[in-house]
């Protein structure tokens, strides 16, 4: 139990820290965005490896991706976002995007998007999001396999509708309606869970 | 405010997928702007999301270097930041979603783009509550803006445009129409104004505009303008 509580101060006070370096950041901080990138590229730069599993595209994409956050960081909003949802969500995005622009969205064959959201090994500080990984993986491998890779695909490979009902010869209204199901089990899954 | 159904939940987690089409991702993110339960369910998806995401691995040392050089010089600019904190915490809607309502305001057909030497500038103009939203867009090349209400009520008021650049000063742009789009020539006085980082608000004035040039009603909608 004290261990527990030591982990949570140390992540509230991590968190408090960061969105400090982000608001600054939005002010024109320099020093304040330096920290902000040593603080999270590490995470940042699994994200963009995921999307591209590819290093020099990855490392391209999180320069863009940091790029855009000093852009944006004004627009940052402690009380609307934590501030790590807020930098995966825009490198994620600006990775898709990217992604898009090769031409390269929702190409990945189902066997690799299961591939590459194999885990990597984590380090300490990040045994607090480990029940989180696992209640995550654990709800998705309980979803019909089909469903559970269109998921991932959508997220991690940029697939939209559109390019799933073309990948996978059915009507759009077809795919949306059961992922849209498979959408709303997943969240009593988690929900029920937590 | 709505309470959310499951067609909500499942927008909700569409968004966050990237699974929509973009006519509905303009859709979802004005809501997103507007109605804070929403808003919410999106977030509470982006953490059901994100372990996908996961696993750490250090980029390489030369990476924060090529940042550091791709970012622009520092201007040394003399900027009031306490006025600009407190326009931009009254900033409400995302720069994705002022981009993606632009590109949409800039397809109607009544204002076909033409190759010009400045980008046109947009901003999408929102509050906490959600009770008044409107888009603006401007092109600098003729000091035109075009500003359109999604929803704005003002009783027996009229919703004032003012400008906010960077030393925190408001200008009017004038009595703007609540129910349907208004075009500006906006004062080649006040252009220098109109810029990337500016911030657009509204308040409520009474017939005839703020008296002495001085907002009288709170801030009822405000953006950040940034370049298409």
């Amino acid at each position: 139990m004290a261990t527990d509580s030591v982990l949570v101060d140390f992540d509230t006070a991590r968190r408090a820290a960061l969105t400090d370096a982000l608001l600054r950041t939005g002010k024109g901080d320099r020093s304040a965005f330096e920290s902000v990138y040593k603080a999270t590229s590490a995470k940042l730069f699994g994200v963009c490896l995921r999307i591209f599993n590819d290093r020099n595209e990855a490392e391209e994409a999180l320069q863009d991706a940091f790029i855009t956050i000093w852009n944006r960081a004004a627009s940052f909003e402690a009380g609307r976002a934590s501030p790590i949802s807020w930098l995966v969500t825009v490198t994620r995005n600006r990775a898709i995007d990217r992604l898009r622009a090769k031409g390269k969205a929702g190409l990945a064959s189902l066997d690799e998007a299961a591939e590459i959201a194999d885990p990597v090994p984590l380090a300490e500080a990040q045994l607090l999001s480990q029940g989180e990984d696992d209640l995550l993986h654990g709800c998705i491998d309980g979803l019909d396999r089909r469903d559970a890779h269109f998921i991932r695909c959508a997220f991690i490979g940029g697939a939209t509708y559109a390019d799933l009902a073309a990948r996978e010869g059915e009507p759009l209204g077809t795919i949306k309606s059961r992922i849209r199901r498979a959408l709303l089990k997943l969240r009593t899954c988690m929900e029920g869970a937590s | 405010m709505t309470m959310l159904d499951e067609n909500d939940v499942a927008l909700a987690a569409e968004y966050v997928l990237g699974l929509l089409d973009a006519a509905s991702t303009v859709t979802v993110e004005a809501r997103i702007a507007t109605d804070p339960l929403f808003a919410a369910e999106v977030e509470a998806w982006r953490l059901r999301f994100q372990p996908m995401l996961h696993g750490d691995v250090t980029p390489p040392a030369h990476l924060w270097k090529s940042i550091e050089n791709a970012l622009p010089q520092a201007t040394g600019q003399d900027v009031t930041e306490s006025k600009l904190l407190f326009w931009r915490s009254l900033t409400g809607i995302s720069v994705s979603a002022a981009a993606i309502l632009g590109i949409l305001f800039l397809q109607k057909p009544d204002n076909i783009p033409v190759p010009a030497p400045q980008a046109p500038l947009i901003a999408a103009l929102g509050s906490e509550t959600g009770v008044a939203s409107l888009t603006a867009s401007y092109d600098a090349n003729t000091g035109r803006m075009i500003i359109t209400p999604v929803s704005l009520e003002t009783g027996n008021l009229y919703p004032e445009l003012w400008i906010i650049p960077a030393d925190g000063t408001a200008r009017s742009l004038g009595i703007v129409g609540g129910k349907s789009a208004t075009a500006i020539i906006v004062p080649a006085n006040l252009r220098q104004y109109v810029s990337s980082g500016g911030t657009l608000a509204i308040t409520p004035e009474p017939e005839g505009g703020a008296p002495g040039g001085k907002a009288t009603g709170p801030v009822i909608a405000s953006g950040k303008i940034a370049t298409l």
